[in-house]
């Protein structure tokens, strides 16, 4: 039996220029027009937003949980990770 | 300045009414996403409502609590439009998109209203109403040829509110005397310009409709369908147990 309901994209939002999209959560679209729309209703309406990105679900490809190797340190290389510096989230507008 | 009082109050009395309707959607749409998407276009209208109700309260008018809660359903001056029952939700979505598009033509025009407040609520509604549009612009253009059932609802859905769209555009008492004045275009002209931008729509979504039906009007002369009744009597059903009181 067919499932019938619309694809999933997945929403990214920004709160103001400068900073990072965050994901948010997922919504139901017929098509990418239509996921925007869908997006602010759903993810903009009570937050500050000035950028929305949707993005197929099917088009994000992810690690695997499951997989113990693609980020195993198996050896400490604690001299490479970056502490020297602060490494801001945000860049000044 | 009692003709632009009623002028105010027919549009503010479309947008409680129609909000109200599109509020019966809350929880039963037939999509997670329409349902909030709805329920968002509701408390847009209400909103709207809300600021022409306390336009009309700035000339003499009542409060708008005592406009939307205290009148007999017989006061009112809404188009018989936006009165009827939700209908499915092809109705809905056909419904809106007729409204919203009379909404941007009229809001547009008034912002080069003569009177100055009316030219700043305008404009403030004609960028929530720019937001609606774009959705239920959206789903005509997608529901009216999609499928063979979509076509079906949304054919029947143009067929019954087209004519009863017409009636929108039934002028309020006093209207030449606000044309005059220059505060508003005359409804003859803003009809012709809604004509001129949903047809060709409707058209390229495969919905035929009759420019020339006879128009559902009335409203504005409180000669309302008995929908409205019940309407009302829904909407006030909690004010009414305590009127006056505070919440």
């Amino acid at each position: 039996m067919s499932d019938t309901q619309w694809e999933t994209y997945e929403v990214f939002h920004q709160s103001r220029r400068g900073k990072p999209h965050e994901h948010v959560g997922s919504v139901h679209a017929p098509d990418p027009a239509m996921a925007l729309q869908m997006a602010r209703d759903q993810f903009a309406r009570r937050l500050e937003c000035v950028s929305l990105w949707v993005v197929k679900s099917k088009d994000v490809t992810q690690t695997d949980y499951q997989d113990p190797n693609f980020f195993s340190r198996m050896f400490d290389k604690s001299y490479r990770d970056p502490k020297a510096f602060d490494a801001p989230a945000k860049e000044k507008e | 300045m009692n003709e632009l009082i009623s002028y105010l109050t027919a549009l503010a009395d479309d947008e409680l009414v129609l909000g109200h309707r599109d509020s019966e959607w809350t929880g039963y749409a037939p999509i997670l996403e329409e349902d909030i998407a709805f329920s968002n276009i509701a408390q847009d209208e209400l909103g709207h409502s809300l600021a022409l109700y306390t336009l009309a309260e700035g000339l003499g008018a009542p409060s708008p609590d005592t406009m939307a809660f205290e009148r007999s359903w017989k006061q009112f001056t809404c188009c018989r439009f936006v009165q009827y029952p939700k209908g499915d939700f092809a109705y809905t979505v056909m419904r809106q998109f007729l409204f919203d598009s009379a909404e941007h033509v009229r809001m547009k025009s008034l912002a080069s209203s003569s009177y100055e407040p009316l030219r700043d609520c305008s404009a403030k509604i004609f960028a929530e109403e720019a937001y609606h549009l774009m959705h239920t612009r959206a789903l005509v253009e997608r529901l009216g040829d999609a499928t063979e059932e979509s076509h079906k609802r949304m054919k029947a859905a143009a067929t019954a509110a087209f004519p009863q769209a017409l009636g929108m555009f039934e002028e309020s008492e006093g209207a030449d005397t606000l044309v005059k004045q220059k505060i508003i275009i005359p409804n003859n002209l803003l009809k012709e310009e809604w004509l001129s931008a949903v047809v060709p729509i409707l058209e390229g979504a495969s919905l035929t409709v009759d420019s020339q039906s006879p128009s559902d009007d009335g409203g504005r002369r409180n000669n309302h369908t008995e929908h409205l009744r019940q309407l009302v009597a829904d909407l006030q059903q909690v004010y009414q147990m305590a009127p006056g009181g505070s919440w």
